[in-house]
């Protein structure tokens, strides 16, 4: 009687995770498969020329160097801004500590295309930064010609990445235990020299973890180059694969090139994983934190954290503050003085008639505000029902949890190009096309949801799963009464993320639409096109709202415990 | 239990999609209208004419931002299977032996035609009926440039004081961007036009990917110079009462181009479509002269005084159909190579 039930539980077990892996698969090597057909199949056949002849093609090279030149320079550039700030963090409290370490989400939360329309705005020719610096100093050109160059794409990349490394770096120096240092003193070796031979070894696998995910996520960059690049010469991959494919009407081309991206992306999350795995076993965590309590010793100390505070505060929030001031204002003509104005709010609610992109804004509003409900809805049940057999298995990494994170090896743009590819074999209208945009979202979105997910399903102790079973509940039934109830907040924070990923998808979204698709990203991607910025700062402040509430949401959930 | 709250989810869900699938079958009973992104953009001719049109006939109008002419084009031709679009607005003379090729659409000898001078109907075969055309030219911000550095050639243009001074488009996917290519190749020769690029390539500020984002960067202020028509001044003058924004005139002439309006031939609403050419090549031929700053092809059409503003070059220089159809591929892509390295 109890071996025939344990079989029972453990076919349910089995079976309840079945749907979620095909549908999964289904939508992620269905559109690989296209994508990889066009890149392999010509006219005679399966054939290795097209492959051949994209990549002996100089240009092609150029572009692949380029990207990777422009990767490691941001990388470079993070780890030089983040480490003085997780030095700072580790070692001193002071004063808006907290407030960095919780800015420090911001990159996880906010859009690409938000980036680079805050970017656009704070630092451009006649931005708000130099125009402050032109009042302030009686200028008459704009000192910072920071705009439209290779430094912008660089300083972007910077302003998206620094905080992950800071973040990453500082919490694993901050559980680092003190002793060896201490050893270090007493045998005479100075601070500076400790520094160098005991920390800084101590703390490698943490930078090279960190520095490696945003050496991948400057790899795969694709709104920024868009908009910040220009012209040939700064050109990365993924940009090339949407202009092949979208702009150039050769998607063949950019099937090809999207190999060597995976190729690259796949090798990059196979090293980041090992890092990982290091990072676990190297050291051995210190349960306290070390020292952090203490207040900077010196007075250059002070004025250091102080500075560190306020310029990375300024460099943080100036573009994401300037979009929000900026939508206020309008100009009554083309070249006349901007004034306070809630033209573009009445514009995006059709209170006002508008023309062109603006007037598509309120159908790209509720556009968006479906789609995204559609993938919140659909992709928490998936993500749970995967977790619920990936906490059975014994080891972690198990097949299952590496298939729920497969769509993080393919870039946003290449599951655009997949999907594109399959709108452009089918016939149907707008709800075909719909439906394959929350298609692309659900496969983006669920490596996110299933980690918000997973890690609470950990925290629940199997003993009450068994104790249920022992009383005689079924498998389903203790499914319901005691998995359901104690995950219902990870639900509902993967059920927030998911919605906020989906109304901020920008790259898959953008590659895949044909014109009669339009969302939130999309219009604003238009709007900074044709220069209505401050439309397109109306539209962004909708998505910061969206991302405050994700920010909320996720130090809320950060902060609480259950289960217990 | 479990299949109760299933459905429940299920029917949820598609619920959610019943507005998107109205808005389908809404816009399905419009006539669809590509054009590029300057002509249906906010400050562009095309909201208007379509409200004019929908006044005057009852049709409705759905205007599709589809890029640049280039980016319009290639995305008509990958539409091939799957089309979507009724009339196409603006794919230049410059370009059009891609669509010819690609057979995509479909003869309309309008009767506006009789009104529009032989030498404006650049394809014999009518898929393209001519509804503008203008010059190429750089325009200047006076207020960010004294008038004795305003350039006076092409070659005038490496000279390093203009460097990130000019705005340049890419020619694989604006047609703007793509007159100039061919104005350097008409003054500088196959021999001679990749080394004026080269230097370009670091003199410029950027190179976008479309007229608009180049011109809104200019009128932005984040730079003084911007590769446009000598017709874009009238709309600064009709519109905003400024002589601001005036043309640089170049002593060896300046590229000419007409653009064209075609009819599709996989639509399902010829009639309706043929009726918005009509339009366009006749009532509509004001608006489009001032929003869009070219010249009109009609000659019925009265030219407003803002047309003043607009200086006529010495020199139209052109190139024969033949030769640049022959050409064009190869041209961009050596403009690739030496524009990315």
């Amino acid at each position: 009687m109890r071996e025939n039930n344990s079989i029972q539980y453990r076919r349910f077990y089995r079976t309840m995770p079945i749907p979620s892996m095909v549908v999964l698969l289904m939508l992620f090597f269905v559109p690989l498969f296209f994508t990889l057909s066009s890149a392999f199949i010509t006219e005679e056949g399966f054939s290795f020329s097209r492959i051949i002849s994209v990549f002996s093609d100089p240009y092609t090279q150029r572009i692949m160097g380029f990207t990777l030149l422009q990767a490691t320079l941001s990388t470079l550039a993070s780890l030089a801004v983040a480490l003085p700030g997780a030095y700072l963090i580790a070692t001193y409290s002071f004063k808006g500590k907290r407030m960095i370490l919780a800015l420090s989400t911001i990159p996880f939360v906010i859009p690409s295309i938000l980036v680079v329309l805050g970017f656009v705005i704070f630092f451009g020719n006649n931005g708000f930064l130099n125009r402050a610096l032109m009042a302030l100093f009686q200028l008459e050109e704009p000192p910072l010609k920071i705009l439209y160059s290779f430094p912008a794409i660089i300083l972007a990349h910077t302003f998206y990445n620094f905080p992950i490394i800071m973040n990453l770096v500082s919490s694993y120096w901050e559980h680092m235990d003190e002793n060896c240092e201490a050893a270090s003193w007493t045998l005479g070796a100075n601070k500076v020299r400790t520094f160098f031979s005991i920390t800084l070894p101590r703390l490698i696998p943490a930078i090279v973890s960190s520095a490696s995910l945003v050496f991948l996520f400057c790899f795969n960059s694709f709104a920024i180059i868009l908009v910040l690049g220009g012209g040939p010469q700064f050109t990365t991959m993924e940009v090339e694969i949407y202009r092949q494919a979208r702009m150039m009407g050769n998607p063949a081309a950019a099937s090809a090139l999207s190999l060597f991206s995976i190729l690259i992306t796949s090798l990059l999350l196979l090293w980041y994983n090992a890092t990982q795995k290091k990072l676990g076993q190297s050291e051995t965590y210190s349960t306290s934190h070390r020292k952090a309590e203490k207040r900077p010793a010196t007075l250059v100390g002070s004025v250091l954290a102080f500075l560190y505070t306020i310029i990375s505060f300024l460099f943080i929030l100036g573009p994401i503050v300037s979009v929000v001031v900026r939508s206020f204002m309008a100009a009554p003509s083309r070249s006349a003085q901007e004034v306070f104005s809630l033209k573009w709010y009445r514009q995006l609610l059709s209170l006002e008639h508008a023309t062109g992109h603006m007037g598509s804004a309120l159908g790209a509003l509720t556009n968006s505000l479906l789609i995204a409900l559609a993938v919140a809805v659909l992709t928490v049940p998936l993500a749970l029902t995967l977790s619920l057999a990936i906490r059975r298995k014994k080891h972690t990494n198990s097949f299952l949890e590496l298939a729920g994170m497969l769509p993080m090896t393919v870039s946003s743009v290449i599951i655009g190009l997949g999907y594109y590819l399959i709108a452009s074999r089918l016939r149907g209208g707008l709800a075909l096309s719909y439906t394959l945009v929350v298609l692309a979202h659900l496969v983006i979105a669920i490596p996110f949801v299933l980690r918000t997910i997973l890690p609470e399903y950990r925290k629940i102790p199997l003993t009450y799963m068994h104790s249920s079973l022992t009383l005689g509940a079924g498998p389903f039934r203790t499914f319901l009464s005691i998995e359901l109830p104690l995950l219902k907040g990870a639900m509902f924070t993967g059920a927030i993320f998911a919605f906020a990923l989906s109304m901020g998808e920008f790259n898959a979204t953008l590659t895949l639409a044909n014109s009669s698709i339009i969302t939130l990203p999309v219009v604003m991607y238009r709007l900074i096109g044709s220069y209505n910025f401050q439309g397109a700062c109306a539209l962004g402040t909708i998505l910061i709202a969206v991302s405050v509430l994700v920010f909320i949401v996720s130090e809320f959930a950060r902060g609480g415990t259950y289960g217990r | 239990m479990k299949k109760h709250q299933f459905v429940c989810v299920l029917v949820a869900i598609l619920s959610l999609f019943i507005p998107l699938t109205a808005q389908g079958v809404q816009e399905q009973q419009e006539l669809v209208v590509y054009a590029y992104d300057s002509f249906t953009g906010d400050w562009g001719p095309g909201p208007v004419l379509a409200e004019q049109f929908e006044e005057e006939t009852g049709i409705k109008v759905n205007l599709v931002s589809s890029g640049d002419g280039m980016e319009m084009m290639n995305k008509l031709i990958s539409e091939a299977n799957n089309p979507w679009a009724d009339v196409v607005v603006g794919i230049s003379d410059d370009m059009a032996s891609k669509i010819y090729k690609a057979g995509l659409l479909e003869p309309y000898k309008s009767e506006a035609l009789s009104e529009i001078p032989s030498f404006l109907h650049f394809d014999p075969t009518y898929q393209l009926l001519p509804f503008d055309y203008g010059n190429f030219a750089f325009v200047v911000d006076t207020e960010a440039m004294d008038s004795d550095m305003v350039p006076t050639s092409l070659a005038s243009l490496t000279d390093p004081i203009y460097r990130d001074k000019v705005i340049l488009i890419d020619p694989r996917t604006s047609s703007v961007g793509l007159g100039l290519l061919l104005w350097t190749i008409e003054v500088f020769g196959e021999e001679g036009y990749l080394s004026w690029w080269e230097i370009m390539k670091d003199q410029a500020l950027t190179i976008t990917d479309g007229w608009s984002s180049a011109y809104g960067l200019f009128t932005e202020g984040e730079a003084p110079l911007v590769l446009s028509y000598t017709t874009s001044p009238v709309y600064h003058v009709t519109y905003e009462d400024t002589t601001r924004y005036q043309v640089a005139l170049f002593e060896e002439g300046h590229s000419t181009t007409i653009e064209g309006v075609g009819l599709l031939a996989s639509s399902n609403k010829k009639d309706e479509a043929r009726q918005f050419i009509d339009f366009i090549l006749t009532k509509g031929q004001l608006t489009i002269a001032i929003a869009n700053s070219m010249y009109p092809v009609n000659s019925k059409t009265e030219l407003p005084d803002a047309f003043n503003y607009a200086p006529k070059p010495e020199k139209n220089l052109s190139m024969d159909s033949e030769t640049l159809a022959k050409n064009l591929d190869r041209w961009l892509t050596e403009w690739t190579q030496v524009m990315s390295k």
